[in-house]
């Protein structure tokens, strides 16, 4: 073969497998496989020995059967680099948690001492979690910060692996990161241990503490973003779970061993989600809160502003079911603008509204908010959707009442807050972070997140309507129990009916001094009405943030 | 004629004589922590070097005029598994087993240099192997047969007869009488196979000649596939087509039996659940992480935790992947030596490959030469099964890395394969 073809056939190899290296992680992927097929096709050509015209057939097939174990060879040896070199991190981290038991590395266990692994802190400093070394020379991690200490999550490594930022961040918090590969490479080589660095929370204690205290243990969860940056403030969930418990270093006593599984079980016995994260992967109808994403459906698509005027007699049928309004301020009046609509949270207009858009144009909406995916964030997050049957909207009751917040529709509160983050935010959703930075042990700053847009959701004019919107709802309508004195503050509230248990209570809000800071999403599960329960955490949450 | 020097492979022999005293002093020392030692620490890689040099100064001595170059090869790479044995003797349990592992690899190895100075030193002409292939047949199939019969089950594989003081792995001896037997076999019939019938443009397969062989070759696989060896099977399907390719030059057959093995493979993953389960294994070991998937896991790990230069001897912790003696010998290396490690062990494979690729071209006699191809082809493809279960290119299978895993049956095989490449060889630059 002449020279051109085989210079073009190694180049094209080398190609593919740079392409497979960089975008298939797996080095058993099918795709990676196929890649690897063709790639020992093109060493064929490229390597494949000259013989003699007149080479006896004997020599000539001895030689080809030996080129072919070559490749075999160089193929084997094509894994052998992924392996140790280049897909080697990837493979150290790996961890799966079988709930009973966990596979990770385990010369993690042996090799890195925990004393090394980083510490968690808040925005100021205070410490989340760290690692603490007894009398005894054993080292202990401990979560010293009770309202935030199950953001951090739990390091067991003899036991049930990490959660939450522990997790997320096990290569930064014990010694890998994007940023200092180089050195840490070279590291690496030498066999030179790396100390952990710290993982810099944007939480704010004080805020993260009232959040925590408000919700006062009841089932819910609280979610207090910076509007502008989408920087976790406070994260509150509960129930939830003691890390303390659950972390057991390697060498722990066997009564250690003993007391976290006896509270691992007990956590799987108490069946409330414990270990369930309800800020990020709690979902909940959303009720009355979600009329802010119809709301915008229709005044982005123009088929209604807030001026325009609807009926709402008490009732109203939609096929076989009949939609009570329990919302009406005045029950003589039958006419009301869609502002009022949203003010007052009547239902019966907001399902006029929602059979007037159909189906798409409002899944439509809500997915610009991000329904149907996952919120990129640093800990575990549910996708919230719109219905969970495929063909739930295309039936008109069912059509009517996702319109104002019932039918099948399950939402996540970090969602929430980030559909208010849009309204204020001129209809951009930031990206949620609860990771600031990662920095040294002493304080030298390693990466440092830079606040990002997610997505548009809605066009400035809507969003500036929507604000409008809030904000009367809290001035004139059912939110007036939010005001703050000195203050911009926009709400809506939510009572979410589930069954015959008591309804679950939501607010979602905005608040700041000249112009909307801080967005707030409170859920509280069975507790009655959005405007007894859920609002006062929300309009006490944000006023403490006002005075930061 | 006068006995000559064999000055190149003396020259290259220096090599894996210093592998083992270095490696087995790192051994040794890494665990001690300390710089003093005494000769007793590295007797066993002294009577490696002793063993070494001397075969080369008793081939000298009986004039043995064959390859110099092969021979330090396949020194280098057994050094290396001597090497390994005593390296995971320290982190092992004990194991069942008339000694420990480490003795047990150095007895064998000393039986094997044994069996290869034997067959260098008695075997007079390879020739007298071909009157022989029936029997080779013959002996191989009842092997066979016995081992499916009276086999005891190890891993689920029936693959060991057990004499009462070792068990011995007889599909190791059947790969080399195959050979034998194929090559001998081919070259009686050679033309015929490769012209075939021809009926206008169609030309038949000669069948009645390919028939032997076919059954031959298809009662060993059944066997190894009633005995749940995928890893033989594959092998020897792979020395079946390799020597009838090389025999006839045509790639025609060597099409026909990638067809029907592809068939095979799919008949075999509805029928057996195990090779379902191999498969699955491979693809995902993170589906069964506890079981099946826990053992290639672990070795992922291992290589990982390599690296470029490895931790170095004694550093690692191959203790953690299971079996990492006899089916994760290169993870054990690669933890330790690195990925320069584990690359230099697969060029010491090309480079065996290679010369004996060499020996077969020089060789006189078409039997000879096919016989010393086809002995290739099983040393390399075996290689290449093992290692590519190893790094995940292809399902595990239980077969055993040649010369560097532990094992007796496969160490004295291989180095009958060995003393029979050196035999091929010999007379090689000379004129006749």
């Amino acid at each position: 073969m002449s020279w051109f073809v085989r210079s073009a056939a190694l180049v094209a190899a080398t190609a593919i497998v740079a392409y497979g290296v960089a975008t298939i992680e797996e080095r058993t992927d099918p795709r990676w496989l196929v890649l690897l097929a063709i790639v020992g096709l093109l060493w064929g050509i490229a390597l494949w020995p000259a013989t003699v015209r007149q080479a006896h057939p004997v020599d000539r097939a001895m030689i080809h059967v030996a080129a072919v174990i070559g490749i075999g060879f160089l193929l084997v040896a094509t894994q052998l680099i992924r392996a140790q070199a280049l897909d080697r991190e990837r493979i150290q981290s790996r961890v799966v948690s079988t709930g009973t038991e966990v596979v990770a590395d385990p010369r993690r266990q042996v090799l890195t001492p925990e004393s090394r692994r980083g510490r968690i802190l808040a925005r100021d400093g205070t410490v989340l979690a760290e690692t603490r070394v007894g009398e005894d020379g054993r080292s202990r991690r401990v979560y010293p910060f009770g309202p935030a200490a199950y953001l951090a999550g739990y390091y067991s490594p003899a036991l049930y692996g990490a959660a939450n930022v522990e997790l997320a961040y096990d290569g930064a918090l014990s010694g890998r990161t994007r940023m200092r590969r180089l050195g840490e490479w070279i590291d690496g080589i030498l066999n030179r241990p790396t100390p952990g660095y710290d993982v810099v929370l944007t939480i704010d204690p004080e805020l993260q503490s009232e959040a925590d205290r408000l919700l006062g243990g009841r089932a819910g969860a609280v979610v207090l973003l910076d509007a502008r940056t989408g920087a976790v403030l406070a994260m509150a969930s509960a129930p939830t779970f003691d890390p303390n418990a659950l972390s057991v270093g390697t060498r722990a006593t066997p009564e250690e061993l003993e007391a976290a599984r006896a509270y691992w079980a007990s956590l799987q016995q108490s069946n409330d989600g414990r270990l369930v994260l309800r800020a990020t992967q709690g979902r909940y109808p959303p009720g009355s809160t979600f009329k802010t994403v119809t709301l915008a459906a229709a005044l982005e698509s123009g088929i209604a502003n807030l001026d325009t005027l609807y009926r709402d007699e008490g009732a109203f049928t939609v096929g076989s079911r009949v939609i009570i309004e329990q919302n009406r301020p005045d029950p003589n009046r039958v006419s009301y603008t869609l502002l009022e609509g949203y003010g007052y949270s009547l239902n019966v207009v907001f399902a006029q509204l929602g059979l007037q858009l159909g189906a798409s144009r409002l899944s439509e909406a809500a997915h610009r908010f991000g329904f149907g995916e996952s919120i990129p964030f640093d800990l575990p997050v549910t996708a919230s959707v719109v219905s969970v049957d495929t063909g739930y909207l295309t039936n008109p009751a069912g059509l009517a009442e996702t319109s104002f917040g019932q039918g099948e529709l399950l939402v996540t509160p970090l969602q929430m807050a980030l559909v208010a983050a849009a309204v204020v935010n001129g209809g951009e959703e930031p990206v949620p972070f609860l990771v600031e930075k990662i920095q040294t042990a002493s304080g030298e700053i390693v990466e440092q997140h830079r606040p990002r847009a997610w997505r548009r959701a809605l066009s400035p004019e809507t969003a500036m309507q929507l604000e409008q919107a809030m904000r009367w709802s809290v001035e004139h309508g059912y939110a007036r129990g939010a005001q703050i004195p000195a203050a911009v503050v926009g709400g809506k509230t939510g009572t979410a009916e589930v069954g015959d248990r008591p309804p679950h209570a939501w607010f979602i809000g905005f608040a700041g001094r000249e112009e909307p800071q801080y967005v707030v999403a409170v859920v509280v599960e069975n507790a009655g009405s959005g405007t007894e329960v859920a609002l006062p955490i929300g309009r006490a949450l944000l006023e403490r943030a006002l005075g930061r | 004629m006068a006995a000559r020097v064999r000055l190149l492979e003396l020259q290259l022999l220096v090599l894996p004589a210093l592998l083992g005293i270095v490696g087995l002093l790192t051994i040794y020392l890494s665990g001690t922590g300390s710089t003093r030692w005494s000769w007793s620490d590295i007797w066993v890689s002294l009577v490696f070097m002793g063993m070494v040099l001397g075969t080369s100064v008793w081939l000298s001595l009986i004039g043995f005029s064959g390859d110099q170059v092969l021979f330090p090869l396949v020194a280098m790479l057994s050094g290396l598994g001597l090497l390994l044995s005593q390296r995971l003797q320290l982190v092992l349990q004990h194991d069942a087993g008339w000694a420990t592992l480490a003795q047990r690899q150095l007895v064998y190895l000393v039986m094997s240099f044994g069996l290869l100075w034997g067959t260098l030193t008695f075997l007079r002409r390879l020739d007298w192997l071909r009157r022989y292939k029936y029997t080779a047949a013959v002996v191989g199939l009842a092997l066979t047969v016995v081992t499916m019969l009276f086999g005891v089950e190890i891993q689920g594989a029936r693959l060991w007869l057990d004499l009462g003081v070792v068990t011995v792995q007889p599909g190791e001896l059947v790969k080399v009488l195959l050979v034998v037997f194929l090559a001998a076999y081919l070259d009686d019939y050679r033309n015929l196979i490769a012209t075939g019938y021809r009926l206008g443009p169609v030309t038949i397969p000669p069948l009645p000649y390919l028939l032997p062989m076919l059954v031959m070759w298809g009662l060993s696989v059944l066997a190894v596939v009633l005995q749940r060896d995928l890893g033989n099977a594959l092998l020897l399907f792979g020395i079946f087509l390799a020597m009838l390719y090389m025999a006839t030059g045509r790639i025609a057959y060597v099409a026909a039996g990638l067809l029907t093995f592809a068939a095979a493979v799919w008949v075999a993953l509805h029928l057996f659940s195990h090779v379902m389960v191999r498969i699955q294994v491979w693809l995902n070991p993170w589906s069964q992480p506890l079981h099946a998937g826990f053992q290639p896991i672990q070795a992922d790990y291992a290589f990982a935790h390599g690296h470029l230069f490895g931790t170095g001897l004694g550093f690692g912790f191959p203790q953690f992947v299971p079996l990492v003696a006899s089916d994760y010998a290169l993870a054990a290396l690669g933890e330790e030596l690195g990925l320069l490690g584990t690359t230099a062990v697969l060029g010491l494979y090309v480079l065996l490959v290679a010369r004996g690729t060499l020996i077969a071209l020089r060789a006189r006699g078409s039997f000879v030469r096919l016989l010393a191809a086809g002995l290739t082809v099983v040393l390399g493809l075996q290689t290449l099964i093992i290692l590519g279960g190893n790094v995940r290119l292809l399902p595990l299978t239980g077969i055993t890395l040649p010369f560097i895993s532990a094992g007796g049956s496969s160490l004295l095989t291989n180095f009958l394969i060995v003393a029979l490449l050196l035999k091929a060889s010999e007379r090689v630059g000379e004129l006749r």
